[in-house]
């Protein structure tokens, strides 16, 4: 069966720490837009970690979600693109092709993560910062959208490697950056469709939800709700 | 021959391959020999050590073959070498099993960045005008030995002033001896000193240093104050614990977090409880009472620690839950309920740190929430507090010293007898004191001043001399974290990568320095280089059973301790607690506030930054656009208000606010914040920097400078102890990454 890549975000082990938003940015060659820029909501975090409060002080309560593309099977941002640069590849990713890319920005617009970015300007890195990139990944210049790409060059190098040895990749054999980072362990990262795989037992769990559903967008990554504390009996966990 | 001597004398002789640019003939770019061969293309991953903060987490970096653009012996050229492009935790490493914060990799940029100091300089304008000018490496050893050689002969104390960042391993040991040989002492000085902790276990435990905490194992966890997930002790390794923590399968862990703003780590807790700044000792002496009035544990569980405790015999009777409510705002059977909890769901443990040891009564708290563990029976035990094993065997650990109030002893020390030589590495007072405490102007008397760092900021500039250190990743790195790991452990690493600039290891400039003046220099510190000293102080592991490395000659284990990026023993091996007689009895202060209430009527919570930790990596690029986790504020300072209080003053989201304390003003935009008490206000630790590179020169507001000089009991800085008063003065930006604060609110602010 073809793979569909998906995550498991577990919000009961999320701490909020941004670990996985810095590893993102060194692994995919992002820059850094500078204050100005960032003020007019330009930055460039393909995962970012949302905050939400509840209740009033000092009965309140503070949440953690990191969110990043949804990869969904039926994406927003997919029939939108006039050129076809946003599209579906063979193993359940949202693709972003750089250089098909027009810059109408549509598929920013559906979708409805807020996850997809816009290169307003061409990126700058003050030397020698850029002798820090990543030779796996493009860099991308004035006018292209870009997005988490679940780090596509790690799950090719996978893939070409487990070939050359003729074998079958193995669950947990590599990881995006995000997922590798995660000191907790709250990201699961794998093959949805081999149902022997930790992601697809997460998915499963009692504590399993999904961002926006009701959209109908399909997303692939699955978020385990935070869990809860009844005394004695402890609480509900996977 | 080592390459690097090849390469010199090859660029000398001029026996290096000239490209032809573009038949332009005044651009010829030199290409120098690759210093290393690597294949293009393929990575190779080389451990290393991250020193971005203490906890120096093991980590792997991805090394790959690049075209760096480099000055050597003044000549600009290309040359191919190894660079570092990615650095991950090392999953064999017992402290960051294979994880890392966000701030260890951002360390790839300081390695990058392009205001670092590229090769030696002296100082041509007046001291502290930045204004240098580059020199060779032979005279700035030239112009450094001339100053330091006649205090060796002289051997007159206090004629050198060391002052560094909390040093381990080999690095600390060269530093100490140097110093020593030149007539001084090494001073360290951190902002988030350890001294109150280190000092509150060596009187409970025998043991001075930071708890290492089996949070993996525990099953009630319990924090006043301490942001464990995010800045406090060793993030990496409780966090790794924290995550096994809360999905043991049917056992899930509980977390209370005591604070007064609700912090990064504080938002993860099952139950936040909000508590006045300087009350956290006293909670947790009411829910001792609770526990032993309830006989909830063994009367005498808490043994010595808890009879050292004044009233703790007769049962804690003014902390009974009714008073301490009362004055902290919280309910009594809210921590009647808590104590319940945490007494029968063990191991439970308690952990106190930042704003709550920040304060006048800072140790008696620690203290008394060492008792309290004590009484919980987590004191060296699973679950509970452990010690690392070789923090006890010292040497080689950072325990024992750091303590900020360390660069008051300086201070008055310069006050009184000037040194003659001031050399810095690592450390910032000038950017983190408080203004009271005048550190600029005493260190300015002192008529010689050099640093090995490798940024310009508030300190450094005040230099005549800089020598600058190659960075961690162009480094050899060696030492043992005073917390994290139970297992015996020892990093070992070679560079990374070899230096892009014409950088130079300092301890290896220090052992040039030693040898050259001879004498009892040289016998003090007889290492050909800092590689050497690594060495052979790893001799004492090679025949210890059961550890991560054997092998058969001293050779065989260098290389292959060397290769794993350290040695640790397989198992873990707490250190044994000693429970001494405690003769002094310890009695819970109230704490004390610099500033009347009336005028000053808001506590001020400094914060240390999840991206800039104590302001060290403000100069970061990544750090600076790395959202806050709790404002996803970027690029600024703000000033935290509660969301009443600002309505009641009439202020708006980004008014510009001045916030006033009886030492000074620092001026941020309001950020309205649901998450900390109406009568407190607050702002992150690490802008302001008035010198520190193009990213964080002049930008946002530094919170430390108006601290009143308050002390805790053992004379480290309270920058918890401040009261402030605020005023709206205009108006402001804020650049937020984030939306709306609520799940149910949506953004419709222009920006």
């Amino acid at each position: 069966m073809a793979r569909q890549w998906g995550m498991v975000i577990d919000l009961d082990r999320c701490t909020g720490c941004e670990a996985c938003v810095v590893a993102c940015h060194a692994e995919n060659n992002i820059d850094t837009v500078g204050e100005d820029q960032a003020a007019r909501g330009r930055a460039k975090h393909w995962i970012r970690v949302e905050r939400y409060y509840e209740g009033e002080y000092p009965d309140i309560k503070a949440k953690f979600m990191p969110v990043l593309c949804q990869q969904c099977a039926a994406a927003p941002c997919e029939p939108v693109c006039p050129t076809f640069a946003s599209y579906h590849t063979a193993e359940g990713l949202n693709g972003q092709i750089y250089n098909r890319c027009i810059g109408t920005r549509y598929c920013a617009n559906a979708c409805p993560y807020t996850v997809r970015f816009f290169n307003w300007f061409n990126p700058v890195w003050d030397e020698p910062l850029n002798l820090q990139f990543n030779p796996d990944v493009s860099i991308r210049s004035v006018g292209m959208m870009e997005k988490c790409t679940f780090c596509v060059q790690r799950i090719k190098a996978a893939e070409i490697q487990a070939e050359a040895e003729k074998r079958p990749l193995k669950d947990g054999e590599f990881a995006p950056a995000c997922v590798q980072t995660c000191a907790p362990k709250a990201m699961v990262f794998g093959d949805l469709n081999d149902p022997t795989s930790e992601v697809a037992r997460l998915a499963r769990s009692n504590r399993a939800t999904k961002l926006l559903e009701e959209t109908g967008a399909r997303p692939q990554v699955t978020y385990l709700k935070r869990g809860s504390w009844n005394g004695a009996e402890n609480a509900e966990n996977a | 021959m080592q390459r690097r001597d090849f390469l010199k004398i090859s660029a000398a002789s001029g026996a290096v391959a000239a490209l032809e640019g573009c038949g332009n003939p005044d651009h010829k770019l030199i290409q120098f020999i690759p210093e290393e061969d690597l294949i293009p293309g393929i990575a190779t991953w080389k451990p290393s050590v991250c020193t971005l903060c203490q906890s120096a987490c093991g980590t792997q970096v991805r090394v790959m073959q690049g075209d760096a653009e480099v000055v050597r012996n003044g000549q600009l050229g290309l040359i191919k070498m190894g660079l570092a492009k990615k650095i991950e935790g090392n999953p064999a490493h017992p402290v960051s099993h294979g994880k890392l914060c966000p701030r260890g990799h951002a360390a790839l940029q300081v390695t990058y960045h392009p205001d670092r100091i590229k090769g030696p300089m002296a100082v041509t304008g007046q001291r502290g005008s930045g204004e240098y000018q580059l020199i060779s490496w032979d005279e700035a050893l030239k112009r450094l030995q001339a100053q330091l050689g006649p205090l060796a002969t002289a051997k007159q104390k206090g004629a050198l002033l060391f002052l560094t960042a909390p040093l381990i391993g080999q690095r600390r040991t060269i530093v100490e001896g140097f110093a020593q040989a030149f007539g001084g002492s090494p001073v360290e000085f951190e902002l988030f000193d350890r001294s109150v902790l280190e000092e509150a276990n060596l009187q409970s435990f025998g043991i001075a240093a930071m708890p290492t905490i089996d949070l993996s194992h525990s099953n009630y966890v319990i924090s006043f104050g301490a942001d464990f997930l995010g800045t406090w002790n060793s993030p990496v390794a409780q966090s790794v614990g924290y995550g096994a923590m809360r999905e043991r399968p049917g056992q899930r862990g509980k977390f209370v977090q005591f604070e007064t703003r609700v912090s990064q780590t504080g938002a993860n807790a099952d139950e936040w409880i909000a508590c006045p700044p300087g009350m956290e000792g006293a909670i947790a002496l009411s829910l001792a009472h609770v526990i032993l009035g309830d006989k909830l544990r063994p009367a005498n569980a808490a043994g010595a620690l808890g009879t050292a405790i004044d009233g703790w015999s007769t049962g804690l009777t003014e902390y009974a839950p009714e008073k301490t409510a009362a004055q902290a705002g919280i309910s009594a059977a809210t921590i009647t309920r808590i104590a319940h909890e945490s007494a029968s769901n063990g191991p439970a443990v308690v952990l106190i740190g930042d704003l709550a040891t920040a304060q006048t009564n800072g140790l008696a708290s620690a203290l008394a929430v060492n008792a309290l563990n004590m009484l919980l029976g987590s004191a060296g035990k699973p679950g509970g507090i452990e010690f690392s094993p070789t923090a006890v065997a010292g040497g080689a650990t950072a325990s024992g010293r750091g303590a900020n109030g360390s660069i008051r002893d300086v201070v008055q020390l310069i006050n009184s007898s000037v040194p003659k030589a001031l050399l810095l590495y690592g450390a910032n007072p000038v950017f983190a004191t408080p203004e009271a405490w005048q550190v600029k102007a005493l260190l300015e008397k002192v008529p010689f001043i050099a640093s090995f760092g490798s940024f310009v900021d508030e300190t450094s500039i005040l230099a005549d001399l800089i020598l600058p250190d190659s960075s961690p990743l162009e480094s050899w790195m060696d030492g043992s974290p005073e917390a994290g790991t139970t297992r015996m452990i020892v990093n070992v690493a070679p560079p990374a990568m070899n230096p892009i600039h014409e950088t130079r290891s300092m301890p290896d400039v220090l052992l040039t320095i030693a040898q050259q003046t001879g004498g009892d220099a040289a016998k003090a510190l007889p290492w050909k280089s800092y590689e050497d000293a690594v060495k052979a102080s790893l001799a004492q592991y090679q025949s210890v059973k059961g550890g991560s490395v054997t092998a058969t000659s001293a050779d065989d284990f260098w290389s292959k301790v060397q290769a794993a990026g350290g040695w640790w023993s397989a198992e873990a091996e707490p250190a044994a607690i000693r429970l001494g007689e405690t003769g002094t009895t310890i009695r819970t202060t109230t704490a004390q506030f610099d500033g009347d209430p009336e005028q000053y009527p808001f506590y001020f919570l400094p914060f240390p930054s999840q991206m800039f930790y104590d302001g060290s990596l403000a100069n970061l690029p990544w750090m600076q656009e790395a959202p806050d986790p709790m404002s996803s504020a970027m690029w600024g300072s703000w000033v935290e208000v509660n969301p009443a209080t600002a309505q009641k003053l009439g202020i708006a989201q980004a008014d510009l606010i001045e916030v006033a304390s009886q030492h000074g003003t620092v001026r941020a935009p309001a950020m309205i914040s649901p998450g900390i008490a109406p009568n407190a206000v607050a702002m992150p630790i690490g802008q302001g920097h008035e010198h520190y590179t193009r990213y964080a020169s002049g930008r946002g507001a530094n919170p430390i400078a108006i601290l009143a000089p308050m002390s805790t009991e053992n004379g480290a800085l309270a920058w918890g102890a401040t009261r402030v008063k605020i005023s709206k003065v205009g108006v402001g930006r804020l650049a937020l990454f984030g939306g709306s604060f609520r799940e149910d609110e949506i953004d419709r602010e222009p920006r």
